[in-house]
């Protein structure tokens, strides 16, 4: 084996970077999906979901007491954000039928005695039938129904006690001794957008980036460039300078994504912003690096530029779903949680959503961020190996 | 007929020489079972970890502290004596809520002055969110609750008529189909049609397109007799066969193991089955036959299928979403595949609802074929061959 200089090494680095860079920006396909993909998904995403709470939820009332109480109890529910009090039906067989046609979400019953029982201080049951089927919508239409209820309670408690010659500060006291003061933190109206995004976001760079790669790969492959950009006096290309060829270009575009997303979408949508420049670049570093070493490392095994784009989009959303976000890591296996911290995503959402979202600190993202540049160097070495072998293959071959 | 199942032949024939291809064909929708079984196995999350910071130490908050340590959703994870370091243990990530016993909270229940117990829930993640704050303030009302109860009998009233005093009104929750609010129920139905959809769209484009990339048209639509409508069906029809039997597979597992329910026509459902995958194949036909090109397609095609799962309105709800977006909603065969399977499977609605979704289908299953003529064309024309 030849000894080479640092020079040809160099010149080998710079000739690969500009292949890629070319072959990045001549195939509309790969233009297509590592910058088309990125900016079509997150800007459609971030505005389906740009309401990002759900408000005034129909529902139907049943009521069968028909008193001043009951019909100013319904107007108290129809005056919480999430429901929306949209039919008065006679009976519960006609809310079924508007519920099964779509017209309501849920459907609240109010008992035939409902106002004689709360006089006689008989404890008087009001039924829920709330859409499962649906569960944020189960829980807007529940969580205001409770609320309701219990300051509905809290009101008839302390008129009992005024009418019985308490004062007003003492009657409150006595009929809801304790109150649970419960505040959402860091998403604090439980945007939808605000907690799914950043997450479909870094999972939509890592996976746009991996087809990309793969794309580009198959393009190597079917143009044999492999053979083709070996330098005159040499036998075959070195792994590193290939590797540190592609990197760079694929970092450049990788960057320039995360530019545009983190730093241009993120304001357009009001998306939280809490983390500190400094932190998100430096915990953004290894991630990046490390989804392009994956990339490189499985595109030397994926051939075929289908089956990669196949396989790839094929395992976004169980990706998207082993990360926590979709289904909490507690409803899980936890060895299956463990498992997917070999995937980039999905230490990198962990860590980003608290960095961006709760104003976490590098430090206190430690064990992800550690995680990334403990996978940066494996795939590093897989990639290394692998394009080590390609190149001395297409040696042995000739 | 015959010449259908020539190019029936020919099909299988050419699976044959690509492996790769047939352990992606049938691999991964059999491993995307698997997987999302495991996934969901535990069903409803237990044992959220919160940090619980208890600033009165007194008999009264001991007894709250066991009332929160008995709720199966949470557990307490860590007793931090200041909220400060609560605090960085949710940024930390290892704590979910910090519920914070004010001090002099029995002091001031004794002498009846509220007391607000202030917990605060991390909305990094609103389905934990909403697990934690349905159970908490339920365990903090049932304490409140309690403790009147308690003053109302030292005032001589009975157990009983002093609950019906504390609770004038309560309420009574029914949740429709799904009566453990539980994910497997709710999350599984959609993400195996989303992840078939995926690789329906995938493999029509890759089987159709490779003809063109590989030059192998021509000999193809010969198979057929030089009739373009016998190559598209005879192409078509193995895969069909076999998305139907992974999608037949895949309602098994759902409705046998993991028990999601099933009260409506288990026809109408294995009906919308075949339209769904006839749909999102001709779909795959149809972008093949515009583009002319395997590598747009391709991208042409994941991108198109991967909007499928946000615009089936199934998580986050169309009603909330913005007017063009609801538009955009009815471009997707999923959006009819979700509405079927929530109305036939979960919630057992009439019949008659359902037609109307299947009717949709359809509309996708002919949208190819005024491109035929197209496709031939492009069989017998060279410069559509041998594209990437």
């Amino acid at each position: 084996m030849e000894k080479r200089s640092a020079r040809q090494r160099l010149r080998e680095f710079f000739s690969i970077f500009r292949t890629e860079i070319k072959y990045i920006f001549s195939d509309s396909g790969v233009i297509l999906i590592m910058f088309g993909a990125v900016i079509i998904y997150s800007t459609v995403y971030s505005f389906a979901y740009s309401t990002e709470v759900l408000r005034d939820v129909p529902v139907a009332v049943v009521n069968n007491d028909n008193t001043q109480e009951s019909r100013e109890f319904i107007r108290k529910l129809d005056a919480t954000p999430n429901i929306d009090v949209a039919y008065a039906a006679p009976s519960l067989d006609e809310a079924k039928d508007l519920f099964l046609a779509r017209k309501v979400y849920g459907i609240i019953v109010i008992p035939h005695d409902f106002a004689k029982d709360i006089y006689s201080g008989i404890t008087t049951d009001v039924v829920i039938y709330a859409d499962g089927s649906y569960l944020l919508i189960y829980k807007q239409v529940l969580n205001d129904l409770t609320n309701t209820v219990l300051y509905n309670n809290a009101q008839i408690k302390a008129l009992r006690l005024m009418q019985k010659g308490a004062g007003m500060e003492q009657a409150l006291a006595v009929s809801n001794p304790v109150i649970p003061g419960i505040q959402s933190t860091f998403n604090p109206y439980l945007g939808y957008g605000s907690f799914a995004m950043p997450a479909i976001l870094i999972l939509i760079i890592q996976q746009t980036l991996l087809i990309g790669i793969g794309m580009i790969g198959g393009t190597w492959r079917e143009k044999n460039l492999y053979r083709k950009l070996i330098p005159e006096e040499r036998e075959y290309l070195s792994a590193l300078p290939i590797l540190f060829g592609k990197t760079a270009a694929y970092f450049l575009s990788g960057a320039a994504v995360m530019l545009f997303v983190f730093g241009f979408q993120y304001k357009l949508f009001h998306f939280p912003m809490n983390g500190h420049f400094g932190d998100i670049a430096m915990f953004l570093l290894p991630y990046l690096l490390s989804v392009i070493f994956l990339g490189l490392a499985i595109s030397s095994v994926l051939v075929r530029r289908e089956n990669s784009i196949i396989l790839i989009l094929f395992t976004s959303i169980p990706l998207l779903m082993i990360s926590g976000i979709s289904v909490p890591r507690e409803a899980m296996p936890e060895w299956l949680y463990e498992l997917g911290k070999i995937i980039p995503s999905s230490n990198a959402i962990n860590g980003f959503i608290r960095i961006q979202s709760a104003g976490a600190t590098l430090r206190e993202v430690f064990p992800e961020y550690m995680m990334l540049w403990i996978l940066t160097g494996i795939y590093f070495l897989l990639a290394a190996l692998e394009m080590r072998s390609l190149a001395h293959k297409v040696y042995v071959q000739e | 007929m015959r010449k259908i199942l020539k190019v029936i032949y020919r099909e299988l024939g050419l699976v044959k020489y690509s492996r790769t291809f047939i352990a992606l064909a049938l691999g991964l929708p059999v491993l995307a079972i698997v997987y999302f079984l495991l996934l969901f196995k535990t069903g409803v999350p237990n044992s959220l970890p919160i940090a619980l910071v208890d600033l009165d130490d007194s008999n009264l908050s001991r007894q709250l502290i066991r009332l929160i340590d008995a709720v199966p959703s949470v557990s307490i994870a860590y007793m931090p004596k200041s909220t400060e370091e609560a605090e960085d243990m949710v940024r930390r990530g290892v704590a979910d809520a910090i519920f914070i016993i004010p001090r002099d909270t029995e002091k001031n229940i004794y002498s009846t002055t509220p007391v607000t117990i202030p917990v605060f829930i991390s909305g990094l993640n609103i389905t934990k969110n909403g697990l934690i704050q349905r159970d908490l303030s339920t365990a903090i009302i049932s304490f409140s609750t309690g403790i009147q109860v308690n003053t109302l009998m030292s005032q001589g009233l009975s157990e009983a008529e002093a609950y019906q005093a504390a609770m004038p009104v309560n309420f009574e929750r029914h949740i429709l189909f799904n009566p453990y609010s539980s994910y497997s129920y709710y999350l599984l139905p959609i993400f195996f049609p989303m992840m078939m959809l995926i690789f329906i769209l995938l493999t029509t484009v890759v089987t159709f397109g490779s003809e063109f990339k590989n030059g192998t048209a021509p000999e193809w639509l010969s198979t057929a007799g030089g009739d373009i409508f016998y190559a598209f069906a005879g192409k078509a029809l193995p895969y069909t066969v076999s998305f139907i039997l992974l999608f037949t597979l895949a309602d098994l597992v759902l409705f046998k193991f993991v028990g999601v329910p099933l009260n409506g026509n288990r026809t109408l459902i294995f009906i919308s089955n075949i339209l769904f995958v006839m749909a999102y194949q001709s779909l795959g036909v149809l972008i093949v036959s515009l583009s002319g090109n395997l590598r747009m397609s391709l991208s042409l095609g994941g991108g198109y299928s991967v909007f499928a799962f946000t615009l089936s309105g199934y998580t986050f709800p169309l009603m909330a979403m913005n007017p063009l977006l609801q538009v955009l909603s009815y471009i997707f065969p999923m959006t009819y595949y979700m509405r079927i399977f929530v109305d036939q499977a979960v919630r057992g609605a009439p019949a008659h609802d359902t037609v109307a979704q299947l009717l949709y289908f359809m509309i996708f299953i002919i949208l190819p074929l005024p491109l035929l003529p197209r496709l031939k064309k492009m069989c017998t024309d060279a410069k559509y061959w041998g594209r990437m």
